[in-house]
């Protein structure tokens, strides 16, 4: 990749942007981040107007996740850290490392009492870790269990429908090694069986991002209005079919209806306004190697999302539930799953997991890195004003653990007080989701998720 | 949730379907199991985790999905909608459901073709859709991305449309409409004489291009006004972009992006009407070949030509005969062996260079010789279950010779007979053994699994969570002997006595399909035992001789015809479908297990027939 750099400053021009095709065919550079100024926002928006989740597959290592010491609050300290978090050393300040946090929904009736709940254990987790729900009953088998999609709208998204309004794209999906339809691959859900699979091609983001970036603005004019009269003719078109269909067919189509409003809202908003960055290449999504690329690509696409002010909230997936990634660029040419097998004995196992996690923990470092090195147009902090949950599908691969889940939060609050390791006694991470909500602004979420599992907020983390 | 308005939450769940009054329930025969309880130890990494393919973006799948419950009251029933107290859930114990009652039809003049939910096209279909329309297309590949289709994936009910999906139609109805009326394509599309309105010609062309687009005659005046409003919109700049945002409007709207069937009037019994002759040429072109109707079918709907079995029959024999519907069965086989995963399956780099090596052509080859091999069986073997199970017939080309100790050279497959016992038919097939296997070794209980779910048509519950730790994998110990934890440990074995003594019957074959003698230094012991929940129980020795047990089995022919039905209609079997399976049985068994035969017996059942009124209320 060629190291070309960007500046924000001097690059962002105020074209305004459309998704759709258009005729962009840079080579590819990545762009490196400098400080730079977010185009779009005015300087009067509230703190935490952003929230990213980010995935990772087939547990953890505990022993090197959690730092060290049993005390149930603990101020973090770089020394602290285990070696999976070492690489986010630089913002212990701003990150809350939650312990004893189960995804207890996976198998939990609507009143809270533990049952049989649809789906193999890698299945259940991408399900429930947002939506604080379970997977309806459904016959993919991928996993080792027959199951649906999630049951429930995951947390992304209640924030993207009340934070989403003003940006081109309420909400981004992204991911790398993910695609397809699968409860494995998605963690995203608009509500009940209405997954939002990520993108994890880059040329397929791209194309959804940043085309028409070559129109003049008197093409865009034309544009817009083009595509507003379609999507309105779609509309009458939806109005005129409903009555005619049974109330299944006629609620598919109320989902379509929100689809078409959803694109809509990208002609009207304040779209700013970024010069595309190059279009990346294609490439071999069965080579193993490819991996890390996708995934660094897929990342600075995201970041420059928000730094566009094209987005406000996006997810990101590091290769679906149940990864059988090989990880050659970590020193570990082997598979992920299988590996997260391996006994706690086998320390040469534990030690190739340990280095994957590792990986991962260096990649949400770049993405803090990235957002802490950015200022918004009120001179505020692009970080200060963003939450970052990280989290996993299992707390431990070779027992399917769903109890531990190695959560991270990061980011600004002056909701949470960050700089913290806490450990809880099992509670569910439905009330860490009630927590996300609360620190997002909104005071009026209670409880999120199964209504039976969640017991409030996560006590002890605000300041 | 939230108890904050959420916005686009929707909490339906679309599609779930019904089992409570289903007539087979009380004659399944339920095997309780010990289950694994996960409370002692022991389990090889992994069985609990995946599939085959799963971490390759190609999960397969059996079933419907998706906001169907996965009612399967004539076959297996899935844990999670089993009967209270036969799932034992709670303890994360195991229970299997099957049934070896006939299908009977109670009441074959008061039909009931069951729920028929408006589907969206496939990738496929609405690739297949936009060529027939316009031919050749621009690239499209930026806008789509990579199919998340599953076409493996038999009774999928769809989830609802996403934003991603919809910003690429959006984006090829540009990309398609642009190029439609770009320069002399334009008269070609919309012929317009000089001195014509070309107002006018717009017109003709709304009526004409949208009943291809509709798949019906659009004749209402409203339809009609509203299309050429938006013609006006865009007339303002020219006619050629007034027939463009037509285009776009066109290819944007549901009409055009799903499969919208209302039926008619015409009632047969409560539960049933018939669908208007364009709806029943929609429905037959879309599942014999993914793609539109043609003119002749448009025709047949337009001359009344629709409305008997017989000329139903005629049609699709005629559709079966054309490019597009050779492959019709082949597609329902490939599903079956999940053979659209092969591409995204991983092997280890060290111990199977071949498959994994940068440029191989071995995943490709094996994908082609299991084509070749379905086709050999449909056309020249009779396409007999029988064969597809236990023929010898293997095909070969450089890549693949060598698995089978001959050579050939090309890419181009030709047919040798194995008759050294190494070849069962599907069921020996590289892609099928590559597909359930690990990366680095075989695994039995993937392909225990593939015979009790996809030919028996059995549901195993899914794993408990929290599975102890497993046993150490130890060099020179065969795979077999590291799951023996399996039948000893009784916490493991209440499941796993299922599928992995019918796995075992594969130990012959590697993580890509090899052949092989020995395994972790020791003689392969391909000994296997059918246990319990079959009309086959029983010990037996290497796939050979299980494919023979296969071949025999009631069961497993009920149970092809039910995946049939899956695979066709995109949902499962249920209750109200007596009548529909009970005639594709008979005529799948009149004709000696012939597959060839499943498409004229899928066109004459009610499901296929007819559709629920729209008014039709499922009774509680």
């Amino acid at each position: 990749m060629s190291s070309r750099p960007i500046d924000h400053r001097t690059t962002f021009s105020r074209r305004r942007l459309l998704s759709g095709l258009g005729a962009l065919t840079v080579a590819l550079t990545s762009p490196i981040w400098r400080p730079s100024t977010v185009f779009g926002k005015d300087g009067s928006t509230k703190p935490l107007r952003r929230f990213i989740g980010v995935f990772s597959a087939n547990g953890t290592i505990a022993s090197e996740f959690f730092p060290k010491g049993t005390a149930s609050d603990t101020p973090l300290a770089p020394a602290m850290l285990g070696r999976i978090l070492a690489p986010l050393a630089a913002h212990t300040s701003q990150m809350l490392v939650l312990k004893g946090v189960d995804m207890v929904s996976t198998v939990s009736d609507q009143l809270g009492s533990t049952t049989t709940k649809p789906g193999g254990p890698h299945m259940k987790g991408p399900g429930a870790m947002l939506t604080g729900g379970s997977l309806l009953a459904g016959s993919f088998s991928g996993a080792g269990g027959p199951a649906g999609y999630a049951d429930r709208i995951s947390v992304d998204q209640l924030i993207a429908n009340r934070l989403g309004k003003g940006t081109a794209f309420p909400s981004l999906e992204f991911g790398a090694r993910v695609s397809g339809g699968e409860p494995l691959n998605t963690i995203s859900y608009r509500g009940a069986n209405q997954p939002n699979p990520p993108i994890d091609d880059p040329v397929q983001m791209y194309t959804r991002l940043f085309s028409n970036g070559n129109l003049s603005t008197s093409q865009l004019a034309q544009l817009v209005a083009d595509r507003k009269s379609v999507l309105d003719f779609v509309q009458s078109d939806i109005a005129s079919l409903q009555p005619r269909l049974n109330a299944e067919d006629s609620a598919r189509l109320d989902a379509h209806l929100t689809g078409i409003r959803s694109i809509e809202q990208q002609l009207t908003s304040a779209t700013s306004v970024c010069t595309p960055p190059a279009k990346p290449s294609k490439y071999d999504g069965n080579d193993q190697a490819t991996f890390e690329p996708i995934c660094k690509v897929q990342m600075d696409m995201m970041l420059l999302a928000h730094v566009c002010g094209m987005t406000n909230v996006s997810t990101f997936m590091f290769a679906n539930a149940d990864s059988w990634q090989y990880f050659p660029f970590a020193g570990v040419d082997e598979e992920h799953h299988g590996l997260s097998h391996s006994s706690d004995d086998d320390s040469a196992s534990v030690e190739k997991l340990v280095k994957i996690n590792v990986w991962h923990g260096q990649q949400v470092n770049y993405m803090l890195d990235k957002l802490a090195a950015t200022t918004e147009s009120d001179g505020s902090n692009m970080l200060d004003n963003t939450l970052l949950l990280w989290g996993n599908e299992l707390g431990v691969g070779n027992t399917h653990d769903y109890k531990n889940i190695p959560w991270l939060l990061a980011g600004g609050s002056s909701y949470f007080k960050m700089g913290r390791s806490l450990q809880f006694q099992d509670l569910p991470h439905n009330n860490l989701l009630v927590s996300v909500c609360n620190a997002m602004g909104f005071d009026d979420v209670t409880t999120f998720g199964i209504p039976g599992v969640c017991t409030g907020p996560l006590p002890g983390l605000t300041a | 949730m939230a108890t904050a308005s959420t916005g686009g939450e929707a909490t339906r769940n679309t599609g779930a379907l019904r089992a409570v009054s289903d007539p087979w329930r009380c004659s399944w025969l339920l095997f309780a199991l010990a289950g694994c309880t996960g409370t002692i130890g022991g389990l090889p990494a992994g069985d609990h985790g995946n599939t085959p393919g799963a971490g390759n973006d190609d999960a397969p799948s059996y079933g419907g999905s998706t906001g169907q419950s996965p009612v399967n009251p004539l076959g297996g029933a899935p844990s999670a909608t089993a009967p209270a107290g036969m799932s034992n859930g709670g303890t994360g114990a195991g229970s299997i459901a099957t049934s070896t009652a006939a299908f009977t039809c109670a009441a074959p003049s008061a039909p009931d073709p069951g729920p028929s939910p408006m589907s969206l096209l496939s990738r496929t279909q609405y690739v297949n859709t936009l060529q027939a329309l316009f031919g050749t297309l621009p690239d499209l590949s930026d806008a789509l991305g990579a199919d998340t289709n599953y076409q493996t994936t038999f009774g999928l009910v769809q989830p609802d449309v996403d934003q991603v999906e919809l910003g690429g139609f959006q984006a090829v109805a540009e990309l398609v409409g642009a190029a439609a009326v770009n320069g002399a394509k334009l008269s070609t599309l919309v012929p317009c004489a000089s001195g014509m309105d070309q107002r006018q010609c717009a017109q003709s062309f709304v009526q004409r291009f949208g009943a291809l687009a509709y798949r019906t005659p659009v004749t209402d005046a409203a339809d009609i006004a509203r299309h050429m409003a938006l013609y006006d919109t865009g007339a303002k700049v020219s006619h050629a972009h007034g027939i463009e945002l037509v285009l776009r409007g066109m290819l944007e709207s549901p009409r055009f992006l799903y499969r919208v069937e209302i039926g008619t009037t015409e009632k047969i019994g409560t539960s049933a009407v018939k669908l208007t002759p364009y709806e029943l040429a929609t429905r037959l072109a879309y599942v014999v070949w993914d793609s539109p109707p043609d003119d002749a079918l448009v025709a047949a709907a337009a001359g009344g030509q629709l409305a008997t079995k017989d000329q139903v029959a005629s049609q699709l024999t005629r559709l079966l005969a054309d490019a597009r519907g050779k492959n019709f069965v082949n597609r329902f086989l490939e599903g079956l062996v999940q053979l659209s995963g092969v591409a995204g399956v991983v092997k280890d780099t060290t111990l199977y260079p071949q498959w994994s090596a940068a440029g191989s052509t071995l995943p490709a080859s094996v994908t082609g010789q299991a084509r070749a091999f379905f086709t050999d069986v449909l056309t020249k073997q009779g396409g007999k279950l029988d064969s597809l199970l236990t023929s010898d017939t293997v095909f070969v080309n450089s890549d693949l010779a060598p698995f089978y100790g001959t050579t050939a050279s090309g890419s181009a497959f030709q047919p040798v007979t194995v008759s050294n016992g190494q070849a069962s038919g599907m069921l020996t097939l590289p892609a099928f053994l590559a597909l359930m296997a690990k990366p680095d070794q075989s695994w039995p209980i993937y392909r225990g699994k593939f015979v009790r779910e996809a030919l028996f048509c059995q549901d195993l519950p899914p794993p408990p969570p929290n599975i102890p730790k497993p046993p150490e994998v130890q060099a020179g110990v065969s795979t077999r002997e590291r799951l023996a934890e399996h039948e000893t440990n009784p916490s493991c074995s209440g499941c796993h006595s299922l599928m992995d003594p019918i796995g075992f019957g594969f130990e012959h074959y590697d993580a890509i399909g090899r052949y092989r003698t020995t395994d972790g230094n020791q003689p392969v012991d391909a000994t296997g035992d059918v246990e319990g929940g079959t009309d086959v129980d029983g010990d037996f020795d290497g796939v050979v001789a299980l494919a023979k047990k296969l071949a025999s089995s009631e069961q497993v022919r009920q149970c092809v015809a039910r995946q049939w039905f899956r695979f066709t209609t995109s949902r499962y079997e249920q209750g109200m479908d007596g009548c529909s399976m009970k005639s594709i049985v008979d005529a799948f068994e009149t004709a000696g297990s012939s597959l060839n035969a499943l498409p004229q017996a899928l066109v004459a059942s009610d499901a296929f027939l007819y559709r629920r009124p729209v008014d039709f209320k499922d009774s509680p």
